[in-house]
């Protein structure tokens, strides 16, 4: 090596080095820009023109995630021009990349959000960073929610806008499904408390249940329980003992199986009655027992309910009443053998008042023919002389007009009776008692004054009566007429007749000092028909009977008390009536 | 006293019919004088001696209300349906023994002249001729 010529000068080796340093640092930036990625390329001058060599290995990791990755990326221009998309973001927006490079991103947000997306931008190339959520619309109309986000970065010698766009609607799945799940979480914790709930009072209802049979075991019935639904839950060992079974399950069907036929359909319908309206149930019906006998029960059952009023069971009951049961059959049977006889009774009444009618009627003209050929035959006759037979004839004629008269009489009596029968709706109208004693007075006075009859009439203060007029008349004249005709021969005749009311009746009371009846042997021929007691007075033996009719049928009554010797009460009630 | 022509008696009773024969001759009532034994006798014998006015024909029918076949309603409905020149003369008298109430009714809806109960007598003889004939008996 040769010596530096010291004609090199400083100048030139300053200017030498410069350039050295100048070099160097081209190299180093070079190195720099490959290690950052910042250029993928080198050119490099050789022997046959310049060599590109790509830095494959520097980036390729980079790419390779950016194109296979989920979200979407791209880079924008200053304008907002796509200038690079990857594969997810042709995905995302539904195009292919060729059809998005170069378009303006803005034309996939949808107006609404044109705001939203202009702030985004705004931030990033103010700040280098902006971030926001805003949906894109696809060409098919879409919205599609994105997260975005917006990075300033320099490339190629610019600034550029790096965007990362995260599909959400994946994400608002899962808040739609963490919802999902939220609410079932919800729903199976509200279960498990209805669960809860159900069981502690299931516990009640057995606890209550279970409290229910220990008292049911001790009554003397046979007693059962059943659920709302109506299925028979529970017995006690009394039915068990009644059927003759040493115990066990309750059978759905056992009313079926031990009622008696005849009485099953109505007591299930009873039952079903109950079940819908929650009232008592109440039925009688026969059950077979061990020995295969019916006996009647009276079956009662009261619906149990818990403390917030809903219905937990049926408690019921079966009470033997077949002894009662069979009094009451008997009792039954003994009343409408009574209302047969009554109606039997109340026929032949009946067929007696038309029998005394008919006869009444059908023996008058008999009677008036006799009476007839009595008068033709005494016209027939020669007149009477002074010769004896003839004079016993004229007795006899004599005497068979008497008959004649008397047999008129008593049909003419039979024929008032049978009036009075039918005379149940005589008019009534409002009487005074002192007017009618004063009119039958009159009809009486010859009688009175015959006999010397002191009478004291005492019915000033009576109220008037709701009465038929005739019938009343009939009643008065009765009773006095009969005061007068049963005198005592030996004394004056005093008849008092008077009054006394109550809230129900008023008492017409006619008492006489006469001979008096013996009421122990007499009372119950003393109102009969044709009854006659005394025979020196001429009567009908009818008048009393035709009294009691007349009160009877107007709901009123006759009462006597008499006493052999020294007289006799007649007392008449007029039922009275309010306007 | 001029006599009727004719007078019809109806009843079932021989007796009755004997008796009042006996009155009506001893009074000398009538010149001819018919008896049929129920309603529907006499309604032939109507219906034979009325279709012209006959000496044959009533003038006056007694008629009583019980009897077999056709009794006195029963007579009277009909007679109410024949259609007879001489109807207008002739008058009927019932005979009853009582009347029943609801035969009352019945007898009130009939054509009847009078009613008279059982039996005839003389006076009631009399107060036929002189109410519907304008006669009197001649004095005894």
């Amino acid at each position: 090596m040769k010596m530096p010529e010291p004609e090199v000068n400083v100048t030139a080796l300053k200017s030498e080095n410069e350039e050295l340093r100048l070099r160097l640092q081209e190299a180093e930036d070079l190195i720099s820009a490959v290690r950052t990625g910042a250029v993928d390329a080198l050119a490099i001058q050789g022997a046959d023109g310049p060599r590109i060599f790509t830095l494959e290995g520097a980036d390729q990791g980079y790419r390779t995630l950016i194109e296979q990755m989920n979200e979407g990326a791209m880079l924008l221009s200053q304008e907002g021009v796509i200038l690079y998309g990857n594969a997810a973001l042709a995905t995302l927006l539904r195009q292919g990349l060729e059809d998005i490079i170069g378009t303006t991103f803005a034309a996939f947000v949808p107006t609404d959000f044109q705001a939203s997306w202009q702030a985004i931008v705004a931030k990033g190339w103010d700040a280098g960073k902006g971030k926001g959520e805003l949906p894109l619309r696809t060409p098919a109309g879409q919205l599609l929610p994105l997260s975005l986000s917006a990075n300033m970065l320099h490339f190629n010698g610019g600034l550029v806008l790096a965007c990362i766009l995260t599909d959400l609607s994946a994400q608002h799945e899962i808040k739609a499904i963490q919802a999902l799940v939220a609410e079932q979480n919800a729903e199976i914790s509200r279960q498990q408390q209805a669960l809860k709930i159900q069981e502690a009072a299931q516990q009640r209802i057995e606890q209550a249940a279970a409290e229910v049979s220990r008292l049911l075991e001790g009554i003397p019935q046979i007693a059962w329980t059943a659920n709302p639904q109506g299925v028979t839950t529970y017995f006690n060992r009394r039915w068990f003992d009644y059927i003759g079974q040493s115990g066990g399950q309750p059978e759905q069907v056992w009313w079926y199986n031990y009622q008696h036929p005849a009485d099953r359909d109505a007591a299930a319908a009873r039952w079903q009655q109950s079940l819908e309206t929650n009232h008592v149930f109440e039925a009688e019906f026969r059950l077979r027992n061990h020995a295969g006998n019916y006996r009647w029960m009276l079956s009662r059952a009261l619906p149990s309910y818990n403390e917030r009023g809903e219905l937990m069971q049926w408690i019921g009951t079966c009470t033997d009443i077949h002894e009662q049961k069979m009094t009451q059959v008997r009792i039954d049977q003994a009343q409408k053998q009574l209302q047969e006889n009554n109606a039997q009774l109340q026929r032949a009444n009946i067929d007696l008042d038309n029998f005394i009618y008919t006869a009444s009627h059908d023996l008058k003209a008999p009677i008036s023919n006799i009476e007839g050929l009595l008068h033709a035959l005494l016209e027939e006759l020669p007149s009477a002389g002074p010769n004896q037979p003839e004079q016993s004839v004229a007795v006899l004629l004599t005497m068979m007009q008497d008959s004649v008269d008397r047999f008129k009489r008593t049909l003419d009596h039979l024929t008032e009776v049978t009036k009075l029968q039918k005379e149940y709706a005589a008019p009534t109208a409002w009487l005074s008692l002192g007017t009618t004693i004063q009119d039958v007075c009159l009809d009486l006075a010859p009688l009175m004054q015959e006999l010397g009859v002191q009478l004291e009439v005492a019915v000033a203060d009576c109220p008037a009566v709701l009465f038929s007029e005739k019938n009343l008349r009939s009643v008065v004249y009765n009773l006095l007429s009969n005061a007068f005709k049963y005198r005592a021969p030996d004394r004056v005749p005093q008849v008092r007749i008077w009054c006394e009311a109550t809230s129900e009746y008023l008492k017409l009371a006619v008492q006489d000092n006469g001979l008096g009846l013996n009421l122990a042997t007499h009372q119950h021929k003393l109102f009969a028909m044709f009854e006659r007691f005394h025979t020196h007075v001429e009567g009908s033996g009818i008048g009393l009977y035709m009294v009691k009719k007349i009160m009877e049928n107007a709901g009123g009554r006759i009462e006597v008390q008499s006493e052999v010797g020294v007289g006799s009460t007649f007392s008449v009630y007029f039922r009275r009536w309010y306007t | 006293m001029e006599k009727l022509t004719c007078a019809l008696l109806v009843d079932d009773d021989q007796t009755n019919n004997y008796l009042n024969k006996l009155l009506l001759s001893r009074l000398q009532v009538t010149d001819k004088l018919l008896v049929a034994l129920n309603g529907q006798e006499a309604l032939a014998l109507v219906e034979e001696h009325c279709q012209e006015a006959t000496p044959s024909c009533p003038a006056l029918i007694l008629l009583d209300v019980k009897m077999p076949v056709m009794n006195g309603f029963e007579f009277l409905e009909a007679y109410a349906e024949l259609s007879l020149p001489q109807k207008h003369a002739i008058i009927i008298v019932m005979l009853t023994t009582s009347l029943h109430p609801q035969d009352m009714e019945r007898v009130q809806k009939l054509h009847v002249d009078g009613f008279l109960s059982k039996p005839l007598t003389k006076a009631k003889v009399e107060g036929i001729l002189e109410t519907y004939f304008h006669r009197h008996l001649p004095k005894e």
